[in-house]
């Protein structure tokens, strides 16, 4: 594949940003969630956001995403309202998934956000059939399912990276290899390497990429777009992301090896440093990002509690057009 | 009126809504070159090219899972299992991806999408020849249509396929070289309206796609000694016409369901728990189902022969209630 076009600052800064706002957002929800109020059904994203967000930098406004449950970071990216997300956890009026799916099923049409399967990598092969109907409907579109490496190991995985395959569907396949299926290490779920590996199977390519540099996972993923774009088909993208947090909000990880220096692989503050070190941000700057990023979610936390709760009702709406 | 067999019924709906609506596409293992493994799709890839018709990979998964998802992005698939028993094989998509893509997305979602599942019959094995509309009437999000003659194999399928909710479209292998007449024009059967096949005041029998034929048959013999049973046919069962058999029973008094399909918790069982619930005062006798016994469907003839309801178990069956 030809190297793809390079970020530029503007864009690592929309980076930087829309990071420090997810990972605080993120950490919010889970203060309130030991608080007791809010359930504490979130998967947290925190390590893996800066790799996510650097993938959609490289999506146009038109582009789908379906995703995985790691974190928020991808509605984030797409401009999907805090409060509205937040909502889906309390089961509040604004609500994207009107309560029925929670912060894990987030959905958002007009933004690109098609929304979030349960069982895990279940959307893989919905995302196929998003692929036909852009194909036919919105040529020149492409939808991306991020999903995590314990996923991989699943039958709809291959069904649905064969099929895409054989069609050339403009879908693109993002890994976040967090070397963990839940408390599972990779090393012992999985009997190849990487998960690209894999894309020799189907006769797509397969990259392997640095999760924690948002450059080079903008790169690989500008050349898969434009792969995707051209009528060429899919990429599998296997991004090595650093999972800083458990699979839940009170996972305390006892199985994980790497527990004590897992936080010095953390990519946000080498982000805010690699921008400070290159005199594209002043230490001024990243106070001023990091407080705007702390006013949004207070505010957000407010309109959340000021939302009245779902009429009881709602649970028996939505089931039929 | 001119007749059609019920596999040209089901061709004819499905080239006439994709001449109507350039968004229909029809896909499936072995339905666009070779027809279909029952050859229902016959001639549709010359009529519509590879673009709308088009063959898939053994992969059930993402067949289903597929259409989900290119349905709420604007297309209407229709997909074809080629064994209804394969609802199960792709579990997921079918009863929560088809089922619930739009529940758990409050309503963001619409899914346009039918599932073509041959259903029943014998010689195929325990995998290959149930009809398990239960599962699919028991599962939240999920349209279920059981037609039993050319006409409404028509007229469902071309109703179905303008649906915006999924639609598990159940095809009766039996069927599908039935004969009968199909109407010139539009034919558009509604859902949620079950038909009496046969008026009679003795009993009311339910049944649909193969159990139907043989009650019918079952219902010539026992005419002939004076005993005038009436059968509803519930052509969908779910949406499911709950007040065309609360009707009939009020007028019979009894009620035999027969069914294609094991018997704990089938479909006879909602309708006999439905007239418990609403209808118990126009009960005079006891509540019948004739069903598959709760094991899988064997291969040899004469061994599915015996456990799959047949005109003369319908026949004294009756007998037996109304005597």
């Amino acid at each position: 594949m030809k190297k793809g076009e390079p970020m530029d600052q503007e864009q690592l800064v929309r980076v930087y940003k829309t990071s420090e706002l997810a990972r605080r957002f993120e950490a919010k929800i889970v203060e309130l969630a030991m608080a007791g109020e809010l359930p504490p059904a979130l998967h947290v994203g925190a390590g893996q956001e800066v790799a996510q967000i650097a993938a959609i930098e490289a999506l146009r406004p038109d582009d789908y995403i379906l995703y995985g449950h790691r974190g928020v970071a991808y509605m984030i990216a797409r401009g999907v309202s805090l409060a509205d997300m937040l909502a889906d956890m309390a089961g509040k009026e604004g609500a994207t998934s009107r309560g029925k799916g929670g912060v894990m099923h987030v959905v958002d049409v007009p933004k690109g956000i098609l929304g979030e399967s349960g069982t895990l990598g279940g959307s893989f092969v919905v995302s196929v059939g998003v692929g036909m109907a852009l194909k036919r409907k919105q040529p020149d579109t492409v939808v991306t399912y991020f999903f995590g490496d314990g996923t991989a190991n699943r039958g709809p995985f291959h069904e649905a990276l064969n099929w895409a395959a054989v069609q050339k569907l403009p879908c693109i396949y993002f890994c976040e290899n967090n070397g963990f299926a839940i408390s599972m290490p990779t090393s012992r779920s999985t009997a190849v390497e990487n998960i690209a590996d894999r894309a020799a199977g189907y006769n797509v390519p397969g990259v392997v990429v640095d999760g924690n540099d948002p450059v080079a996972v903008y790169e690989v993923m500008e050349q898969a777009v434009a792969r995707a774009r051209a009528g060429h088909g899919p990429t599998l993208i296997e991004a090595k992301v650093t999972r800083l947090q458990g699979h839940y909000v009170a996972d305390q990880q006892e199985y994980r090896a790497d527990i004590d220096t897992v936080a010095e692989k953390d990519p946000l503050p080498k982000l805010q440093q690699t921008l400070c070190d290159r005199g594209i941000l002043t230490q001024t700057d990243v106070d001023d990002i990091q407080a705007d990023a702390d006013q949004q979610v207070e505010a957000a936390v407010a309109a959340m509690r000021a939302a009245p709760l779902l009429a009881p009702e709602v649970a028996l709406q939505d089931v039929y057009a | 009126m001119p007749t059609r067999t019920y596999s040209q019924a089901i061709n004819d709906a499905l080239a006439e809504e994709m001449q109507r609506d350039e968004n229909v596409i029809l896909y499936g293992q072995d339905v666009a070159v070779w027809g279909g493994i029952f050859k229902v799709t016959d001639g549709l890839l010359e009529k519509f090219g590879p673009d709308r018709v088009f063959d898939t990979p053994i992969s059930e998964s993402v067949m289903v899972g597929a259409g989900v998802g290119a349905a709420s992005m604007g297309l209407r698939p229709v997909v074809e299992l080629q064994f209804a028993d394969f609802v199960i094989t792709a579990g997921d998509e079918i009863f929560f991806k088809a089922g619930m893509w739009r529940y758990m997305h409050g309503g963001a979602h619409t899914i346009p999408l039918v599932v073509r599942a041959p259903s029943g019959g014998s010689g195929f094995g325990p995998e290959h020849s149930a009809c398990p509309e239960a599962f699919i009437m028991h599962a939240p999000g999920l349209l279920c249509a059981v037609p039993s003659t050319p006409e409404d194999a028509k007229g469902l399928l071309k109703q179905a396929i303008r649906l915006d909710n999924p639609v598990i479209y159940f095809e009766h292998k039996l069927l599908y070289q039935m004969r009968g007449e199909v109407p010139d024009g539009e034919v558009l059967t509604p859902f949620g309206k079950a038909v009496v096949r046969r008026e009679g005041e003795a009993v009311t029998l339910v049944a649909w796609q193969g159990m139907l034929r043989r009650a019918l048959a079952a219902a010539e013999r026992l005419s002939q000694e004076g005993i005038e049973v009436e059968i509803v046919d519930p052509r969908t069962l779910n949406p499911f016409d709950r007040e065309t058999i609360i009707e009939s029973v009020k007028k019979t008094g009894a009620c035999i369901v027969v069914e294609e399909a094991y018997r704990t918790l089938g479909v006879g069982a909602e309708i006999g728990a439905l007239l418990v619930e609403e209808a118990l005062p126009y009960l005079d006798k006891p509540f019948k189902r004739l069903a598959i016994p709760d094991v899988p469907i064997p291969t040899s003839q004469h061994l599915v022969d015996a456990i799959v309801p047949s005109v003369d178990d319908i026949y004294r069956a009756v007998k037996d209630l109304v005597d």
